[in-house]
């Protein structure tokens, strides 16, 4: 199943940093295979810390995901959770 | 002539000649022409060492969660990120499978994603150290100990490299180094303080144009005029090899007119000590404890204190070694000592502030391991406080120090006397000279950080260096003041900043009556031979005519005649 969706960015840090370090392990612990991309640019790999980093998203800009495999539908939750979230009230898996 | 000049900033006043040997970043990679690749080898040996690395990083997450905290320990996952990010794994794959051996291929791929953090900004930019690190990781792996031991380079080496880490310098035997050149850094680098401490020949800052040098090149470092000359003929290398500056005077110094002026070393760390009793130093004027503190996971035990400081007061059985305790904080930071994220970190929690909390703990752990070593080693040990503000301050840091005794007393050994003191870094310590200069036995006086205070001026930004300089009269009249409140409580004054190390500068300071004058090993004969050719009558005189001046220039002025 793939499915897309579009999300505003949140954290103060635009996806960068400790965002993108979450967003990152997020998609690592799904199994379905998730692309990420501006609106109007290509998609890459958004298992790739380096990639992700690279698209330069910032605070209120627009991220289009795509999802695809058996999960998809919660990795795509998890990810607009994360990518919502304020940064000092995002926590890591450790608490 | 010289096949090439490189320009760069000059560390030390002194020259030296020798053979290039590439230390660090260069981690000799195989010559990707000279080996036949064997594909699936290559990618196995890849995944090998992505899978020792990640062990690895693994294990130091856990130990850093453990002692330090979470926070600290996310480092690790991005870097276990990056390590493990397809980006990277897809392109390391697709170029061995062209024929690229493992180690360039790793490098090629790190170091193009490198530049690009490099071109972002802020909070980007650190990410490009993280990258670094793991490449790195991942090289050491690869190459498998073919990086060069510092301990063991052949004599007349010149070192080359990105930077020079306290670890590094750590292990660097100056006997067998002709000096050395960084591609980063300012005077005020690790590096440079180094170069200064051992008068070793250096360098620093030349930028990426270093990286063309070859090793074994013949190249001749120029502390002085902040070049490295490559190939230099023959003119050029008898001249540099024949600068050793000026002659070691081994006895302690006065003046024409009999005032004795100690004169000593400021050391940061052990390798430091006998180069700077060679170079004739009196006794070490600052013994600055953080390098203990420095490339660990936890804090150096009360023992390895103890032991760090006895061999100090070996070195200079006839002497006496001047201790700053613990100054972190501003620009210094510890990883696992949880500092604080500060606006302004110059006049935030640093220095004596840190020592009475929250680090109170390793505060006293550092005075009983002083005291234990005073009462066990040759030369004369003397306590100073930093970034000392206030006489409520001093009064908590002289508790601590009758608890530590008490302690060592009850358990240990008989405390001996030793003296106490207290640098003058700031516009409040300055003015309260008296008060402060009644409760101890000396004052120091830091001219880095009084004439950053007293100017307002950031000591690393160069867009104020102008007024960061110590003969402002603002300057001079600060130091006057001190000198002369110490005086009249009996305390004695030293000086131990970048000041006390100018030998044109001697003159004025044994004027304005400074009784020590502490600096890099690198200057001591120069300023021991300026102190003997000094008439201390004339210098006041002098001392008082420049302090009274209206300007810098006018100062200068009085300094030339």
């Amino acid at each position: 199943m793939t499915i897309e969706r579009t999300v505003t960015i949140v954290p103060e840090a635009g996806l960068h940093a400790r965002p993108a370090s979450a967003f990152v392990q997020a998609v690592n612990d799904h199994e379905a295979e998730v692309s990420a991309g501006r609106p109007d640019g290509d998609l890459v790999q958004a298992a790739s810390m380096i990639a992700v980093t690279s698209l330069g998203v910032g605070q209120g800009d627009d991220i289009e995901l795509v999802a695809d495999g058996p999960d998809a539908e919660a990795v795509l939750d998890e990810l607009e959770r994360i990518l919502t979230t304020p940064e000092a009230e995002l926590e890591t898996d450790d608490g | 002539m010289a096949e090439r000049t490189l320009h760069g900033t000059g560390a030390t006043p002194r020259s030296g000649v020798g053979t290039v040997v590439w230390y660090g970043r260069d981690i000799s990679l195989p010559d990707p022409d000279g080996v036949e690749v064997d594909p699936e080898t290559e990618v196995q040996r890849f995944a090998d060492a992505v899978d020792t690395a990640r062990a690895e990083l693994e294990s130091e997450r856990e130990a850093t969660a453990e002692r330090v905290g979470e926070d600290e320990a996310a480092v690790f996952d991005a870097h276990i990120q990056f390590l493990e990010d397809p980006t990277i794994e897809d392109a390391v794959e697709t170029m061995i499978t062209d024929g690229i051996p493992a180690p360039n291929a790793v490098d090629a791929a790190f170091s193009e994603h490198i530049e690009q953090f490099e071109g972002m900004d802020g909070r980007m930019a650190e990410r490009a150290d993280d990258l670094r690190d793991v490449r790195d990781r991942l090289l050491r792996l690869l190459t498998d100990g073919e990086r060069v031991d510092l301990d063991d380079l052949p004599g007349g080496s010149i070192v080359l490299s990105e930077r020079l880490t306290p670890s590094d310098t750590a292990q660097l035997d100056p006997e067998c180094v002709a000096g050395f050149a960084t591609i980063t850094g300012g005077r005020t680098s690790h590096a440079a303080i180094f170069a200064r401490s051992l008068a070793l020949p250096a360098v620093v800052g030349v930028g990426d144009a270093l990286e063309s040098v070859e090793g074994e090149t013949e190249v001749v470092v120029d502390g002085d005029s902040g070049e490295v000359l490559v190939s230099p003929d023959d003119t050029e290398r008898v001249a540099a090899v024949s600068d050793s500056g000026a002659a070691v005077v081994d006895e302690s110094v006065e003046t024409i007119d009999g005032r004795h002026i100690e004169v000593a070393a400021n050391v940061g760390q052990p390798a430091e000590l006998e180069p700077a009793a060679q170079r004739g130093a009196d006794g070490v004027g600052l013994y600055r404890t953080e390098f203990l503190f420095l490339d660990r996971e936890t804090p150096p035990s009360e023992d390895e204190q103890y032991e760090a400081i006895r061999e100090a007061l070996d070195t200079f059985p006839d002497g006496r070694v001047v201790v700053r305790t613990l100054d972190i904080g501003g620009d210094k930071r510890i990883p696992y000592l949880d500092l604080p994220e500060e606006e302004n970190p110059f006049l935030g929690e640093r220095g004596i502030r840190r020592s009475l909390d929250p680090d109170s703990d390793l505060f006293a752990t550092q005075l009983r391991a002083l005291l234990r070593a005073a009462a066990d080693g040759a030369g004369d040990l003397a306590i100073m406080f930093p970034l000392v503000d206030t006489v409520e301050e001093l009064d908590a840091a002289l508790e601590a120090l009758d608890t530590a005794a008490a302690d060592v007393e009850c358990h240990d050994a008989d405390a001996v006397d030793i003296e106490v003191g207290v640098m003058i870094e700031t516009p409040s310590a300055a003015f309260m000279a008296d008060e402060l200069a009644a409760r101890v036995d000396f004052l120091s006086i830091g001219t880095n950080d009084l004439t950053q205070y007293v100017m307002a001026a950031d000591r690393e930004n160069e867009r104020v260096g102008d007024l960061h300089d110590p003969t402002h009269p603002g300057v001079l009249r600060s130091i006057h003041q001190t000198v002369t409140a110490a005086h009249a409580e009996d305390a004695w004054v030293g000086m131990c900043g970048e000041m006390a190390g100018d030998p044109d500068l001697t003159e004025l300071l044994v004027g304005l009556g400074l009784d020590e004058l502490s600096m890099s090993a690198v200057t001591v004969p120069e300023v021991k031979t300026a102190v003997s050719e000094t008439e201390y009558s004339t210098a006041s005189e002098r001392g008082d005519r420049a302090r009274l001046a209206a300007t810098r220039s006018k100062v200068h002025t009085t300094l030339d005649t």
